[in-house]
């Protein structure tokens, strides 16, 4: 495959963009561990440096929790992904499913998008003592709260998607003698799936932050855990650590929906 | 040019046929009023109009897209009520799936009825040598140029084989080169394909170029104000000064036809030549 001078340049331009990232990450980084290095200096108590927190990540007997309870931090890392994904999985397909459910008819739009105008305001963590209350102390929490923190927005967006397809499309594929089914599975449904993806990607902070905030109040693993744990402890390290996982993770997760975005959802209707 | 000697039934025909659509001030308002035209079988057809003059709104009519206020439409003699895969249609702008291949756009009308791809992929790779498209047939829409969208469209509707193919102004966005290819190109598929088509047009020379027969269609309300038959060969010509002299004349009837002051001053000599 021959590089095009066209696609040496976008590569220029993302590899400059990894540069100056990195770089501005680095010079923070600096920066504190300079600040905190003072060891008289009082924010150093609270404001560890990376070098102090850091390698508590790589120490070996590393737990948090207690006894049987206790799990180490690449768990919690793991588990907390874990009802992020499930959540929102979960939410994106039925999103679409109900979407479509409502659009075929007027009268489930009158009456049912209201309801869901009514709901999708409520911030996710609000759910959380009633998720509490209903599930328990369990994943089934976390995951109820992811989904009710995107569904209803989801599925509100997939309403208004499906009324945005231009019409010819749908009329070329009567014309062609599409069945009903075949229409929706084949047409509306790959219509409007880049755009609902986008949002979801973009209500990806609404449900991270849910589950964490659930996983600092409630349930007792996950990285949100972490950080209370380090605070119960009185263990500043540890919720350092915590946070600069959490935001690592988060921005993670991010670039890998851009990059399904990109791979499988690229098109505009 | 062949077709035209024996008597045949229509295929596509319209009775006294009306379309109003609701206008402000809570009066109806008359676009198309007692059209009358008929479609042999196996003809090319075109529709000569102002723009808003209402052509596509008939164009939709015959193809049972729109229903009509009042007349009616008969098609292969039964009166016409809905779509049907038997009169297919090009739209105006060029209608592609952007998340499937060219190949995936035009094999769509055989998927979509739930065909298996083995049953007509063969169909699929003949019409995109047809059309010129072989190399480009794993691209998407976004990375082919106008006309190549437009050849993809045209494709789609010819390879599920229709009775009828309606085309709704299907160069008009193209520069006058690729125009002329792609007229060039349509007559080829007409005459391989034995397909009736009916194609509208705002451009004169498109229409006696292509047309056997051409429909002059007024404004305001829509009304059919001229038919003329082509049957000789020396309109298939641009430069023949028979084609210039029915050029002149169909160009003269639109300029007398418009009613918009804003559009009324003499529309230019299309082809840039100086008529003598
Ligand atoms: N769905 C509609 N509702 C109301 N009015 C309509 C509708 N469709 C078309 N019209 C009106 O009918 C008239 C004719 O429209 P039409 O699209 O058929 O014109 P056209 O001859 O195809 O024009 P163009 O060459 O620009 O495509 C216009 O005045 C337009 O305002
Ligand atoms: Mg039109």
């Amino acid at each position: 495959m021959s590089i095009t001078v066209n696609q040496w340049q976008k590569w220029q331009k993302s590899s400059l963009s990894l540069i100056c990232g990195i770089c501005s990450c680095l010079l923070l980084v600096a920066v504190w561990e300079w600040v905190g290095s003072d060891p008289i200096n009082p924010i150093t108590q609270v404001l560890p440096p990376p070098s102090k927190f850091v390698p508590v990540l790589f120490e070996s007997d590393f737990k948090i929790g207690l006894g049987s309870q206790s799990s180490t931090i690449y768990q919690s890392v793991f588990v907390t992904l874990l009802r992020v994904f499930a959540g929102m999985t979960i939410a994106f397909v039925a999103a679409i499913f109900c979407g479509m459910l409502i659009s075929l008819s007027e009268w489930s739009e009158l009456f049912i998008l209201p309801i869901l105008g009514l709901i999708a305001p409520i911030a996710p963590i609000a759910w959380v003592p009633l998720a509490l209350v209903v599930f328990g102390i369990s994943n089934l929490t976390a995951i109820f709260i992811v989904f009710m923190g995107v569904f209803f927005t989801l599925t509100i967006a997939t309403v208004a998607e499906i009324k945005r397809i231009p019409e010819n499309l749908l009329i070329t594929a009567r014309n062609l003698a599409g069945s009903r089914f075949n229409i929706w599975r084949m047409v509306v449904m790959p219509a409007v799936l880049p755009s609902v993806f986008t949002l979801l990607r973009l209500n990806f902070i609404a449900a991270w932050m849910a589950v964490l905030a659930a996983e600092m109040t409630g349930l007792r693993d996950g990285l949100g855990a972490v950080v209370m744990t380090g605070r119960n402890l009185f263990n500043s390290n540890l919720i350092l650590l915590g946070i600069c996982i959490i935001g690592i993770t988060g921005f993670a997760v991010d670039r890998l929906l851009l990059l399904i975005q990109r791979r499988f959802f690229w098109w505009r209707v | 040019m062949e077709g035209l000697g024996q008597v045949e039934l229509p295929i596509l025909s319209c009775q006294n046929l009306c379309k109003s659509f609701p206008g402000n001030q809570k009066q109806e308002k008359l676009v198309l009023a007692n059209i009358n035209l008929a479609v042999p079988k196996g003809s090319f057809v075109t529709i000569l109009g102002q723009s808003g003059g209402g052509k596509s709104t008939l164009l939709k009519l015959l193809g049972g897209f729109l229903p009509p206020s009042s007349g009616r439409v008969f098609f292969d003699g039964q009166p016409l009520t809905q779509i049907t895969p038997k009169i297919g249609m090009v739209f105006q702008d060029h209608n592609l799936y952007p998340w499937m291949t060219v190949e995936q756009n035009i094999g769509f009308g055989f998927k979509i009825r739930g065909d298996k791809p083995g049953t007509y992929q063969h169909l699929v790779h003949e019409i995109l040598d047809t059309v010129g498209l072989s190399q480009s047939r794993k691209l998407y829409p976004h990375q082919l140029s106008g006309g190549m969208r437009q050849r993809v469209a045209i494709a789609r509707s010819v390879v599920v084989k229709p009775e009828v193919l309606l085309l709704d102004e299907p160069f008009s966005a193209l520069d006058v080169q690729l125009r002329r290819r792609l007229q060039d190109f349509l007559l080829t598929l007409w005459k391989e394909m034995h397909i009736t088509m009916v194609l509208v047009t705002h451009n004169v020379e498109e229409a006696i170029l292509l047309g056997q027969k051409l429909i002059v269609v007024g404004n305001q309300p829509g009304q059919i104000i001229e038919e003329v038959v082509i049957s000789e060969p020396q309109y298939g010509d641009r430069y023949h000064p028979d084609f210039l002299q029915l050029q002149r004349h169909l160009e003269s009837l639109l300029d007398s036809n418009l009613i918009d002051p804003v559009q009324a001053k003499p529309l230019p000599i299309s082809n840039g030549k100086a008529i003598s």
